[in-house]
């Protein structure tokens, strides 16, 4: 070990960064992510499973079971059920996780707002949706066999499939913040996802009454689905469209609201809902 | 008397970190009471305690990780209900850090560089200045995955200091390393306080070296201070009832035990109170405190001598901190 070097200037005492903390935080998730290989082994799954049902779906078609429409909604659905399934797992793990590993203490220690830290984390998580739906695409081409539904039924999915990452990301993060174990917040993000597909199995009378009506209405992901359903295979106008989507997206901005709002300023060491506002506010 | 007047209190150094009466519960738990210490620039102050002591929860409020339940701290002058402007004038070594796997050691220094608001160009040259510091600048390049425990710790020094703190807190950093990289990390510490003029806080479980590298220290149990001030006032305070500078003991050969045991009880005022079968006897001298002087402790050395018996070793307890720890700790349990 060598003599101290000279400081090069006294305490950084005001904040000269030519990135913002969330930048920083985000890019260095990404590297984690796409580096260590997390993001890569989930979508080699997640390229397994499209696969499967494509061939299914192909199966099909040359029995003329299904048509084409029908495979371009089935797949784009699909593709949102899995993709979101990888952000959620990614962002139920980013703080816990991060607990476990004993790497969010130097984190908590960085003069950054705490909501930055969470913000950048969050996009970290949502980054394998676009890659994932990318990876979607040529599947969809193949079984739409020259179908004129493909490219907007491509746009809306894109659209759709956004808003519901957005939502489960958002979902996995707040348990990732209450929780103090990655294997807890794991567990509890599958139990979320599994309710989220539950929706289309519940029984019809349920869904008849106006509990069920609301559990189909929050549930972005059902929301979607009935979008694409009806959009696509019952050909009705956007316009009568557009109402299916307003209760998932008032529960989208419920969640991103209670995450940075809530929950992000009162990250902590430990887990929990009950923390005090350590990291937020201005330096002011 | 201010109520954070204390370990400090003497140095020339202006003071960089002032504790008043912090209270801290977990639950109904308290984890720490009254915790009162002030520290002065370019000064290390060796935090002690038996584990549960509350050092580390200690560390963790000082550093606005916990908040208090009660009480405020000041670093640099700024008070604990600016968190955000406090970590920016401090730099922390936590205890059993971790770190990211795909990262390599300079990458790692520049992302924190950057984090406590230096510019990329800047945190680069930061990063280097630090590795090179640390001795690691040949390893700078290569992923932190492949470091050893030393190197890890090393790193985390360098992290600590990536802001250039007024107030450096070190929680355990000797922890599960060899003993030539824990002398050569002690002698880091030493040289951070000294040439940066930062006021260091250490916290550590091997009392040698707190003895040998610390200024002042705080000695915790319960979560309570139970003595604080310099190295020397706390030898002096725990030694001042004089129940420990009586014994003194020597070290002879483990063959010679019996003989230097049997020749030190033949002498008037002495008398054998333990034998190590290591070789090393406890004798107390004198009939009080008042009464044991140095005489009385180079009397048993010259008799050993005149009998022959080679001398390897000879200390008086009470004056090591070990002996301070053990009995204040014990004291304040009973």
């Amino acid at each position: 070990m060598t003599a101290t070097a000279a400081p090069a200037e006294r305490a950084v005492a005001d904040d000269r960064s030519d990135r913002p903390a969330w930048w920083l935080v985000f890019r260095q998730e990404l590297e984690e992510l796409w580096v260590g290989g997390k993001a890569l082994y989930l979508l080699i799954l997640f390229g397994i499973l499209i696969s499967i049902t494509a061939f299914l779906l192909a199966t099909n078609s040359e029995l003329s079971l299904t048509p084409p429409r029908t495979m371009i909604i089935v797949m784009i659905h699909t593709s949102m059920t899995f993709g979101l399934f990888i952000g959620l797992v990614i962002a139920s793990e980013s703080i816990s996780g991060e607990r476990e590993r004993a790497t969010l203490e130097p984190l908590l220690l960085a003069p950054a707002d705490h909501r930055q830290i969470v913000f950048g984390k969050y996009l970290a998580a949502l980054s394998p949706w676009p890659i994932a739906y990318l990876y979607t695409i040529p599947y969809v081409i193949t079984l739409a066999q020259g179908d004129l539904a493909l490219w907007p039924a491509l746009a809306w999915g894109a659209i759709l499939g956004t808003l519901t990452a957005i939502a489960f990301t958002g979902i996995g993060m707040l348990v990732s913040l209450w929780s103090t174990s990655s294997r807890t917040s794991l567990f509890v993000g599958l139990l979320i996802y599994i309710v989220a597909q539950l929706p289309p199995q519940l029984p019809g009378e349920f869904l008849a009454t106006t509990a069920g009506a609301v559990v189909q209405a929050i549930d972005p992901l059902e929301a979607a689905r009935q979008f694409l359903q009806q959009g696509f295979i019952d050909v009705k106008i956007v316009d009568e469209l557009w109402p299916l989507l307003y209760a998932p997206i008032a529960v989208t901005i419920g969640i991103l609201g209670v995450l940075f709002l809530y929950a992000a300023p009162r990250l902590g060491l430990e887990g929990g809902p009950t923390r005090s506002r350590r990291g937020a506010g201005s330096e002011a | 008397m201010h109520p954070a007047d204390g370990v400090a209190d003497r140095a020339s150094s202006r003071p960089i970190l002032v504790a008043s009466d912090i209270y801290r519960s977990y639950g109904t738990r308290r984890a720490l009471r009254a915790l009162s210490f002030t520290l002065a620039s370019g000064r290390v102050l060796g935090f002690l305690g038996p584990n549960g002591a509350g050092k580390t929860t200690a560390i963790r409020v000082l550093t606005t990780v916990l908040e208090p339940t009660s009480g405020r701290f000041e670093v640099d002058g700024i008070g604990s209900e600016e968190p955000i402007r406090i970590r920016r004038r401090i730099g922390v070594l936590p205890e059993g850090l971790g770190f990211p796997r795909h990262t390599s050691g300079a990458e790692y220094l520049t992302y924190y560089g950057q984090l406590f608001g230096r510019r990329q160009a800047d945190a680069r040259q930061v990063s280097r200045e630090l590795l090179e510091m640390v001795g690691m600048s040949a390893r700078g390049d290569s992923l932190i995955e492949t470091y050893s425990h030393g190197m890890r710790q090393r790193l985390g020094i360098a992290r600590a200091l990536v802001n250039d703190p007024r107030v450096v807190f070190l929680d355990e950093p000797t922890l599960g390393l060899d003993p030539r990289g824990q002398q050569e990390l002690l002698e880091m510490i030493r040289t951070i306080a000294q040439e940066r003029d930062a006021g260091v806080v250490l916290s550590s479980h091997l009392l040698s070296e707190i003895e040998g590298i610390c200024d002042d220290v705080v000695i915790m149990n319960q979560g309570q201070i139970v003595a604080k001030g310099s190295v020397t006032d706390v030898l002096g305070q725990a030694a001042s009832d004089g129940t420990t500078e009586r014994t003194v003991r020597v070290r002879v050969p483990v063959d010679q035990v019996d003989a230097a045991a049997a020749r030190i009880a033949a002498m008037d005022g002495a008398t054998v109170t333990d034998l190590d079968p290591r070789g090393w006897v406890s004798v107390q001298v004198g009939s009080s405190a008042a009464s044991a002087t140095d005489a009385d402790r180079n009397r048993v050395l010259e008799t050993l001598i005149a009998s022959g018996i080679p001398i390897l070793g000879f200390e008086v307890a009470g004056g090591r901190l070990q002996d301070v720890f053990l009995q204040l700790t014990a004291e304040a349990i009973a």
